[in-house]
């Protein structure tokens, strides 16, 4: 019992660490803003730079290298294992952090091997091209909604401008991320002909087949969201799912777009080439495009993934999670209740929070599923997936044509996911058919 | 536990994948909260752990160099020569270890006590613990009982080879065992004094029990008892 308390009061520390770091987050941001604009520069620039700081250095970086710890952690407690526990730090082992110290000890300080006859520039190139695009996609994330200026920093000169945790938002908005996104499939096929090893020139192919395959259901699943909330921008597709649709329930994009929902996350899943889709990297048949990386440039690819997934968990809590509308309690309510630096912060917490969880799915499935063989990994694609986007598009098309408030759509999402629950719920396996005596002998003598 | 398991096609439930990744993705959660919240019962034995009910956690792992599981009594460790009551070791330097050794890993030179004109010792007594195939013949085919694997330990791991070639020296440890029917027992011997002669009688057990004793083997098999039983039958037959 005591480690039940232990871990629930963990969990508390932890909701208000998070409160706390993104009141943190505005506060830095509205600083640099200030300063930006009293040196009679842009106030939005200084913002940016605060979230870049921020929001991509602290926030992705260092949850991407904690999760690198927390999928040993939590593979372990999902497979009645203690996991990573070795380092001790004053005798306690943390819950496996230290090990992040030593895992990027171990990738700094390995041996730089080169394969001869490799095409230096792009071998020395590619890790940088897989890591670059990945990295550069959390810009578009809304971690937390827009504030004035002069509710963060208390100085009433600077009044229009709008504060929010968001690196970037570029009007092409979802554009962005597929552009970016498609880019780094450069890096793991340049890494594969790079190096100058069949093996890896397999995983490259690997790569670029599967990852040009999901772009396009990836594309279409979130043409319905668009459609939908009527906008490219992140940012607006949040506030959208803050105005109720049926009764007091907000027009979450999971209730607008179940069928969406599925189909953008396995095919993200498959993008970010993590099992079940990691064949790419098949340990024991080709090691994969990077067999011929060692130390911090085969980290740079590690890390990549790992970022992925919080990109992937990023962008599904803004689209279809709600974004930062904490939804246990009304968005408006707490406008009106707290300060604005706290609403803020509070919000942003909870968009941090739904992505946490968001990234336990991820390494939940990916501990789940065995993986799949590349013609299933195709057929997934192209048979399943993109006719059920392309069917979503047209659905969500339809009903928002005869019914212009959300409503009716709404309505159908909430009847496919009632179906997909009871599909679920519904008992395992039909009854076996009788066997008649033959065929009792025959399970007897064990064939 | 083995189970046989049909093989036959994927209903159309199963087909459609979705539903039946939600329903492990619910198992694998289950299994999640509960190690994630409740401490773990430490019991080294895991099958007498209290697992799938509220309140603990599912572990079935030990966390080794803290916690170990216990070895079946049976289990063949490091070697030990048995010393005597008088800190002297059993063994007679007859070579019958040396000569079984199928992987010749021992080494024996005797000597004689001075004072004694019919025992020998072990002048050198060497077992290289690296080529050892811990298959446990020296210990069969020992007839003064002064050889055994009893230990309970694993070969500890050094740096260099030569710290695996274990001398007499360190091989003679262990609680000291003495037989009733042990020739310096029962004639005495120069080379051990009296009064030591005496603890040493009296502490000197009756029956050999090494390789046939009931510790050793499977549980409820007892090879005292089925020889008492036998003589019992044999005494009431007549």
């Amino acid at each position: 019992m005591s480690r039940l308390i232990g871990m629930l009061i963990l969990i508390a520390v932890v909701l208000v660490g998070l409160v706390g770091l993104s009141a943190v987050f505005y506060l830095a941001a509205g600083g640099l803003a200030f300063v930006f604009a009293s040196l009679g520069l842009p106030p939005s620039f200084g913002a940016a730079i605060a979230n870049v700081v921020t929001l991509m250095l602290v926030v992705m970086m260092i949850s991407a290298s904690l999760l690198t710890v927390a999928e040993r952690k939590w593979s372990a407690l999902m497979q009645n294992r203690i996991g990573a526990n070795r380092i001790k730090v004053f005798g306690t082992s943390l819950g496996g952090i230290p090990f992040l110290l030593a895992d990027a000890l171990k990738m700094l300080t390995k041996e730089r091997i080169e394969p001869a006859q490799s095409t230096r520039l792009l071998y020395e190139l590619a890790p940088a091209l897989a890591f670059a695009p990945v990295f550069a996609l959390f810009a578009i994330v809304p971690i937390g909604p827009a504030l004035p200026l002069h509710d963060i920093i208390g100085s009433a000169s600077l009044g229009a401008t709008k504060i929010a945790l968001q690196v970037a938002q570029p009007d092409v908005g979802l554009i962005y991320l597929f552009a970016i996104a498609s880019l780094s499939v450069y890096g793991t096929s340049l890494a594969g002909w790079a190096s100058n090893n069949k093996l890896a020139l397999l995983g490259g192919v690997r790569a670029s087949s599967q990852m040009i395959s999901y772009e396009v259901s990836l594309g279409l699943a979130l043409v319905g969201s668009m459609i939908a909330f009527r906008s490219l921008k992140l940012e607006e597709m949040v506030l959208a799912q803050g105005t109720p649709v049926i009764g007091p329930i907000p027009a979450l994009g999971i209730l607008l777009q179940p069928v969406g929902f599925l189909v953008f996350f396995a095919s993200a899943f498959a993008e970010s080439k993590r099992a079940p889709f990691d064949l790419p990297e098949g340990e024991s048949e080709i090691v994969g495009y990077f067999v011929e990386y060692s130390g911090m440039k085969f980290g740079l690819m590690f890390l990549a993934e790992f970022i992925e997934i919080v990109i992937l968990s990023g962008i599904v809590t803004a689209v279809f999670l709600g974004g930062w509308h904490p939804l246990v309690v009304n968005t408006e309510w707490l406008r009106q209740t707290v300060s604005p630096l706290w609403f803020g912060a509070i919000c942003a917490a909870s968009f941090l929070v739904k992505m946490i969880l968001m990234m336990w799915l991820q390494l939940t499935i990916r501990w789940l599923l065995p993986r799949f063989r590349f013609d299933q990994i195709q057929k997934l694609c192209w048979k399943i997936m993109l006719p059920a986007a392309i069917a979503n598009v047209f659905i969500t098309g339809a009903a928002l044509l005869i019914d212009p408030s959300m409503k009716l759509l709404a309505w159908i999402g909430a009847g496919t996911l009632v179906a997909i629950a009871a599909i679920t719920a519904a008992a395992g396996r039909a009854p076996a058919p009788a066997v008649e005596e033959h065929g009792h002998a025959h399970a007897a003598a064990g064939h | 536990m083995p189970y046989q398991v049909e093989n036959r096609p994927p209903d159309l439930r199963e087909r459609m994948y979705f539903p039946e990744i939600i329903r492990g993705i619910g198992t694998i959660t289950r299994h999640f909260v509960r190690n994630f919240f409740f401490a773990r019962d430490k019991n080294p034995d895991i099958l007498e752990r209290r697992r799938g009910e509220f309140g603990v956690s599912d572990n079935v792992t030990l966390a080794y160099p803290e916690e170990r599981a216990a070895y079946a009594p049976a289990y063949r460790g490091l070697h030990r020569l048995v010393p005597r009551e008088d800190g002297k070791p059993r063994c007679v330097a007859c070579y019958m270890c040396a000569t079984a050794c199928p992987a010749q890993c021992i080494y024996i030179e005797a000597g004689e006590y001075p004072d004694d004109p019919i025992e020998k010792y072990p002048v050198k007594f060497v077992i290289d613990e690296m080529r050892c195939i811990v298959c446990g013949f020296c210990v069969e085919a020992c007839p003064k009982d002064a050889i055994r694997m009893d230990s309970g330990e694993h070969s500890p791991p050094s740096y260099e080879r030569a710290a695996q070639i274990w001398d007499e020296k360190r091989l003679l440890r262990g609680p000291p065992i003495s037989y009733q029917y042990d020739p310096w027992l029962r004639r005495g011997s120069p080379s051990i004094p009296a009064d030591k002669l005496e603890e040493m009688r009296a502490r000197a057990r009756p029956f050999h029990t090494v390789a046939t004793d009931e510790y050793s083997q499977t549980p409820g098999f007892s090879v005292r008892a089925l020889a008492a039983e036998a003589k019992e039958r044999a005494a009431r037959s007549k």
